[in-house]
């Protein structure tokens, strides 16, 4: 049995993880809600925007939380391209799967860029503050760590904040919910696609830039990330994103629990067994999720 | 017709072997049959159901290391630790397919990178049975056989394979099973509401598509006599075969064989000319997105559009005569027939 000590230091590091799974959850399922989308380069994305928060700092020497100012609008503008260029124009009874498709093609072009561009090397961002750290109860918490995690809670709370409180977040729930009823009480429902898909990306642009202050990158890194992010919509209920926010603090601390008798590798399963646990007994998801019931 | 082709395909398999120059070139038409045995394993799934798999790779690389483990672990001679593993890799279909198809599109495609994912962590971690990272040396079938003569018993092994899976893909294209599948493609609603039992076809359709991808596996090891989990278990070989079958034409039974023969041969060549560069990625990815924005029928399809584009006017289907000829035509037979 561990020392209560090191299961409080999981618990804590567990929920620091939990908090960056739940905002880029919360991404791809504000795709899937909009289009019905898996999108397989949402972590890809991610891993381009940790290496931009790298190169802000190896290369020009900034704050690698400074890359947000360009990172964060270059990929909102992405994301509207992407829907608006490649995944509107797909044919509507064959878009699942073909959507897809794409997006996993995009991931590949993405990891093979940043290979061509950056090699296949390990980066690590180097701070001042990256190995600080503090004490609570016994545990100890890096600072780095708790950086990613306030800005995983401040974007989760400003998503909320948009999708509830602003006219474009109620445009955007509503096209959400019936893409028709929508347009009819008049609002432009592709536009909004679009913008909805730029506001999924940026998830990714905020969560790539907390993932670099404390981890080692490489280009292949985003298979690590998308596998768990998907067990964490399926178990969440696909398309709910209060479920996707639930499953991914559930996963991310049962994943920290876990890396104390089982290591880190074996950990890792714990996602694919829940994956595969909610399709055969609940397939429509764990924490509700309107929309599951048939995808 | 697919018979005509079939022909020229058999006679194809046989020739290549005595046609190779060299036995580098008769290895890559191994390879190349490798990746025609895949795809059309895969299209069982993708062309009559409309499912996407990108875990397919990973099927093969359990074939692979069932094989492989059967031969070293349980003494199995090669052949009957080839048959076995497929058994085994078609068994544990049930449970993954019970998970991915329970529900429509989306579910089925997240278990199948998620199956590849898992199968690499684990064949990874517990080397104390798969040897890890490290690799798995597979015990070659015929010892003390030359090179060149083993790769020209495998050309014709795996050519075997592929003629029986094209036979099989044939045989169900024609079946009330495969009508019932191609209903779930069109419109799985309507299909269920029809009395057609979606699951349970979707379920066996994947299943023996599982056990070809299986034998292609085996087979495999069984060859190159040396696994390792990297390349056992990549999402790019999924995305290789997806890329086969989509290029070639997912709803023809040479579509997909003539999808492998393009981008093997092309895979081939650029592994000669400029090795393993992360372009690769960038190339598969590029041509991958292509296909699916501007020609997701495949080519097949697009060329034969495009012929009878071009011969438009010798065989339309569409009637050439205005309303008022027609009735004009009509009325004159009403009045010959009357008189």
């Amino acid at each position: 049995m561990p020392s209560g000590a090191l299961l409080f230091q999981s618990i804590i590091l567990g929920l620091l993880l939990g908090g960056l799974y739940a905002l880029l959850a919360a991404g791809l399922t504000l795709y899937f809600g909009i289009m019905r989308v898996v999108m397989i380069a949402h972590s890809a994305f991610l891993i381009l925007a940790a290496y931009l928060a790298w190169w802000t700092n190896d290369r020009l020497g900034l704050d690698p939380l400074l890359s947000l100012v360009v990172t964060v609008p270059l990929f909102f503008g992405a994301g509207v391209l992407l829907q608006r260029g490649l995944l509107s124009r797909l044919r509507p009874a064959t878009l699942t799967m073909m959507s897809v498709l794409i997006t996993f093609a995009i991931a590949l072009m993405i990891e093979g860029l940043l290979g061509y561009a950056f090699t296949g090397t390990q980066r690590r961002i180097q701070l001042g503050y990256g190995t600080a750290s503090f004490g609570i109860f016994g545990a100890r918490v890096a600072v780095v760590k708790l950086i990613a995690f306030a800005l995983a809670a401040i974007s989760l709370v400003a998503l909320y904040l948009l999708m509830k409180r602003t006219q474009f977040g109620w445009a955007l729930r509503a096209t959400i919910q019936h893409q028709d009823a929508a347009r009819l009480v008049g609002i432009d429902t592709e536009r909004t696609a679009g913008f909805g898909f730029g506001l999924g990306l940026a998830t990714a642009a905020v969560g790539g830039t907390a993932l670099s202050l404390d981890t080692t990158i490489y280009p292949s890194l985003h298979w690590h990330w998308i596998g768990p992010l998907m067990a964490i919509i399926v178990v969440g209920g696909l398309g709910s994103v209060p479920g996707a926010a639930a499953a991914a603090l559930l996963l991310g601390l049962a994943q920290s629990l876990l890396q104390i008798p089982m290591g880190a590798t074996w950990a890792q399963t714990v996602f694919y067994v829940a994956l595969f646990a909610t399709l055969a007994v609940r397939p429509q998801g764990f924490f509700g999720g309107r929309l599951a019931q048939r995808f | 017709m697919p018979l005509a082709a079939g022909a020229v395909l058999i006679v194809a398999i046989a020739m290549f072997p005595s046609l190779a120059p060299n036995p580098y070139i008769l290895s890559s038409g191994v390879i190349v049959l490798n990746w025609a045995v895949l795809a059309t394993a895969w299209n069982f799934v993708g062309g009559f159901t409309g499912y996407i798999s990108l875990g397919h790779g990973a099927l093969a690389g359990l074939g692979g290391y069932a094989t492989g483990l059967l031969i070293t672990k349980a003494d199995l001679p090669s052949f009957v630790a080839l048959i076995v593993a497929a058994v085994l890799v078609a068994a544990l279909a049930v449970p993954i397919g019970f998970a991915a198809l329970r529900v429509r599109g989306a579910s089925f495609v997240i278990v199948s990178i998620a199956l590849v994912l898992i199968l690499l962590l684990v064949f990874q971690s517990w080397s104390s049975v798969t040897g890890g990272s490290r690799g798995l040396v597979v015990p070659r079938p015929f010892p003390g056989m030359l090179r060149p003569e083993h790769h020209r018993v495998f050309f014709f092994l795996y050519g075997g394979l592929l003629l029986l899976a094209l036979a099989t893909w044939w045989l169900l294209d024609r079946s009330r099973f495969g009508m019932g599948l191609k209903a779930i493609r069109e419109d799985e609603d309507k299909a269920e509401s029809l009395g057609t039992p979606t699951f349970a076809y979707k379920l066996t359709v994947f299943v023996v598509s599982a056990a070809f991808t299986a034998l292609a596996g085996g087979l495999y090891a069984l060859w190159f006599g040396d696994l390792d989990p990297v390349f056992q278990f990549s999402v790019l070989t999924g995305s290789y075969i997806v890329l086969m079958a989509l290029l070639g034409g997912v709803r023809n039974l040479y579509g997909p064989v003539l999808g492998a023969i393009v981008v093997g041969v092309a895979l081939e060549y650029f592994k000669v000319e400029f090795g393993n560069t992360p372009l690769h990625l960038v190339t598969t990815g590029l041509l991958l997105g292509l296909v699916v924005m501007f020609m997701p029928d495949g080519v097949i399809p697009s060329l034969t559009a495009l012929v009878k584009r071009l011969r438009k006017r010798e065989d339309s289907s569409i009637r050439e005569v205005t309303a008022a000829d027609l009735a004009e035509q009509r009325k004159r037979e009403r009045e010959a027939a009357n008189s």
